[in-house]
């Protein structure tokens, strides 16, 4: 190969691409800092809101609380708001009025003073997000000791030991690390240091194909005595570096956000240390000539600039898939899914993230991976424009 | 010195060009006359081996286009029918990035541009970015970095479409003096006056195929017409009504 014309396409189309406003605008402000940024938005609103109800009073309406005077006093001791319901509990909590709502049971006194299990009612939205679902266990866990209590002090009148009912008792062994429950709400950060390398990479990639064909310059460029790989060659590798600057300044970008996320409120320690983030960056870059690639031969094979977009910001979606599936599906990590490109990346990264040392045959399996998959792509994309379907659009 | 065999090119059913054959010697412009799609950029993209030729040869100082298309391309310098220039880029850059891929030192880069600033009349915009120039300074950058490397064979495609009068004059003047040089000089074009204006060898095609070649005298006597024009309408086979 050439490599001193492989160099001047490089070098061209890293000029003209850094003179273009929109592409340092799209790669550098919209890759590298959408991520990291709108994470820590996320994750601070969330928490300010599970927060604020964990420690706010307790409101709850309770439906015809003159049969269970004994607990509303209970409640209400436990700093528990107890209110009237205009209406009926499935419309209240159908129209998210109310968290939770408690209706006591008609026969709830007769039966409560016979010793037998006196029923109440909880309604609530088995699926509500976040904060809702911190009123209904508070609730829950209070019923719960009123009921233990009062069980406990009607065995001891009849002199029983309570403990002969506890026949088991659980002791919670949690082995969720402080960094894996960082690392729960972190899932989503592979994706966004995969997206914003794939967007890092876009613009070069259609501007140096489907851009310059419809600027009518792709012509004259092929009449120069270089082979047509070549030329393709400088075109892709510059194309991966715009992807590569992208992905140091995402992992640069949320190393600099670190200390916005609230990791201190939730008892969380996240670690993102020299090492972590030279490794996130050795498995990560191969997957910045894959990305090219991909776009290069999509690009190509659109007639127009505006054509080439479109495609190739469908191409966006693919990152998502490997990121989703982990974060609904717990799959068990075997050592062959290192190798699937993206997957690999995503599941080394989440290990990085939960603390757990990472062993270099699965940093090496993802690296290797996506680099073969990469070259071959990359040798494609090189390949397409010796067909003389792609030089013209007319 | 341009040889082109008996080539020919398909797309699909439509046959674009037909056996043509033509001789561009050194030292003359020759003229590929012909009406709008009559096959003129086909031809020319065969012969500056963009394309490949479905029969025949193309022969360009005895380098075999096909055979060796990168030798061939690096004796020749084209003006083809797509003359996009980088807008972000100046127009000097845009030469010398042709230059460095021709191969060229970057010293021999910076005194042909030089040359070539002064020959074209460049100027006052040579290191202006080329977003907005104006046709006439976009062709004259276009010819600049396709002839940065001092080719020994010129080809051009209707290289003064579009042009006003001031422009043409002095990319007809410009290519008089390569003439002075001994280039062999190819190029496409359907306007009349042009052709009549600066060339000494027409190849007239129609239709994909040679229907005549000679001098403009020649075909004048051949047909017995008193202009260019009235030659190529007769050797094209009348003016057709529709």
């Amino acid at each position: 190969m050439n490599f001193r014309a492989f160099k001047t396409v490089f070098f061209k189309e890293v000029l003209e691409n850094a003179r273009d406003k929109r592409t340092v605008m799209s790669s550098i402000v919209m890759g590298a800092l959408f991520g990291p940024i709108l994470m820590v938005i996320i994750m601070n609103a969330t928490i300010n809101m599970q927060q604020d109800k964990a420690e706010q009073k307790l409101e709850v309406p309770v439906i015809n609380q003159a049969a269970a005077q004994h607990l509303m006093r209970f409640l209400s001791a436990q700093d528990v708001t107890i209110m009237e319901l205009d209406g009926v509990p499935e419309e209240a909590i159908k129209n998210k009025d109310h968290d939770v709502v408690l209706a006591i049971a008609d026969d709830f006194s007769e039966d409560f003073s016979q010793g037998q299990p006196a029923k109440v009612m909880l309604y609530y939205d088995g699926s509500a997000k976040g904060a809702a679902k911190v009123s209904v266990n508070r609730l829950r866990s209070l019923l719960n000791a009123y009921d233990r209590s009062i069980g406990n002090q009607r065995l001891q009148l009849r002199g029983i030991t309570p403990n002969l009912i506890n026949v088991v008792m659980i002791e919670s062994h949690d082995q969720a690390t402080k960094e894996s429950r960082g690392a729960m709400l972190l899932t989503v950060l592979p994706y966004f240091l995969i997206m914003g390398l794939f967007m890092g990479s876009m613009y070069l990639a259609i501007d140096t194909t489907a851009g310059e064909k419809e600027r009518k310059s792709l012509e004259p460029l092929f009449l120069n005595p270089v082979k047509r790989d070549t030329v393709l060659a400088g075109k892709l590798a510059a194309t991966v570096a715009f992807g590569l600057l992208t992905l140091v300044l995402t992992i640069a970008a949320f190393k600099l956000t670190l200390p916005f996320y609230p990791f201190e409120k939730l008892g969380m320690r996240f670690n993102m240390g020299m090492q972590v983030m030279l490794i996130m960056l050795l498995v990560l870059a191969p997957l910045a000539l894959l990305a090219g690639a991909i776009q290069t031969i999509i690009a190509a094979f659109a007639q127009s600039y505006r054509e080439a977009q479109t495609y190739v910001g469908l191409v966006l979606i693919v990152p998502m898939i490997p990121s989703m599936l982990l974060m609904f599906m717990p799959i068990k990590e075997q050592l062959w899914m290192m190798s699937v490109p993206i997957l690999g990346q995503n599941l080394v990264i989440n290990e990085l993230m939960r603390g757990d040392s990472v062993g270099w045959d699965a940093i090496g399996l993802a690296i290797a991976g996506t680099l073969i998959v990469g070259l071959l792509l990359a040798w494609i994309a090189v390949k397409l424009y010796n067909r003389e379907k792609m030089l013209f659009t007319d | 010195m341009i040889s082109v065999e008996n080539i020919s090119k398909s797309f699909g059913d439509v046959i674009a060009v037909d056996n043509v054959s033509l001789q561009a010697p050194d030292g003359k412009i020759t003229a590929l006359l012909g009406a709008n799609g009559a096959g003129k950029t086909t031809s020319m993209r065969m012969i500056y081996a963009l394309i490949k030729p479905e029969g025949g040869q193309v022969v360009v100082d005895g380098i075999n286009t096909h055979e060796d298309p990168v030798a061939a391309r690096a004796r020749m310098g084209v003006l083809p029918d797509a003359r996009g220039l980088y807008k972000r880029l100046t127009a000097r850059e845009n030469i010398v990035y042709f230059g460095r891929l021709q191969g060229m030192k970057e010293a021999d880069i910076k005194n042909r541009c030089e040359e070539l600033v002064e020959r074209l009349g460049m100027g006052s915009f040579i290191d202006r970015k080329t977003e907005g120039f104006s046709q006439g300074q976009r062709v004259k950058v276009a010819i600049a970095r396709a002839l940065i490397h001092d080719p020994q064979n010129i080809l051009l495609d209707e290289p003064t479409n579009g042009l006003d009068v001031m422009s043409t004059r002095a990319i007809r003047r410009f290519l008089k003096e390569q003439r002075a040089l001994g280039k062999c000089i190819l190029f496409s074009s359907h306007v009349m006056q042009e052709v009549s204006a600066v060339c000494d060898e027409i190849t007239i095609i129609d239709g994909g195929k040679i229907v005549a070649s000679g001098s403009e005298t020649q075909l004048r006597d051949k047909t017995g017409s008193e202009n260019l024009e009235d030659a190529f309408v007769s050797l094209v086979g009348g003016e057709k009504l529709s």
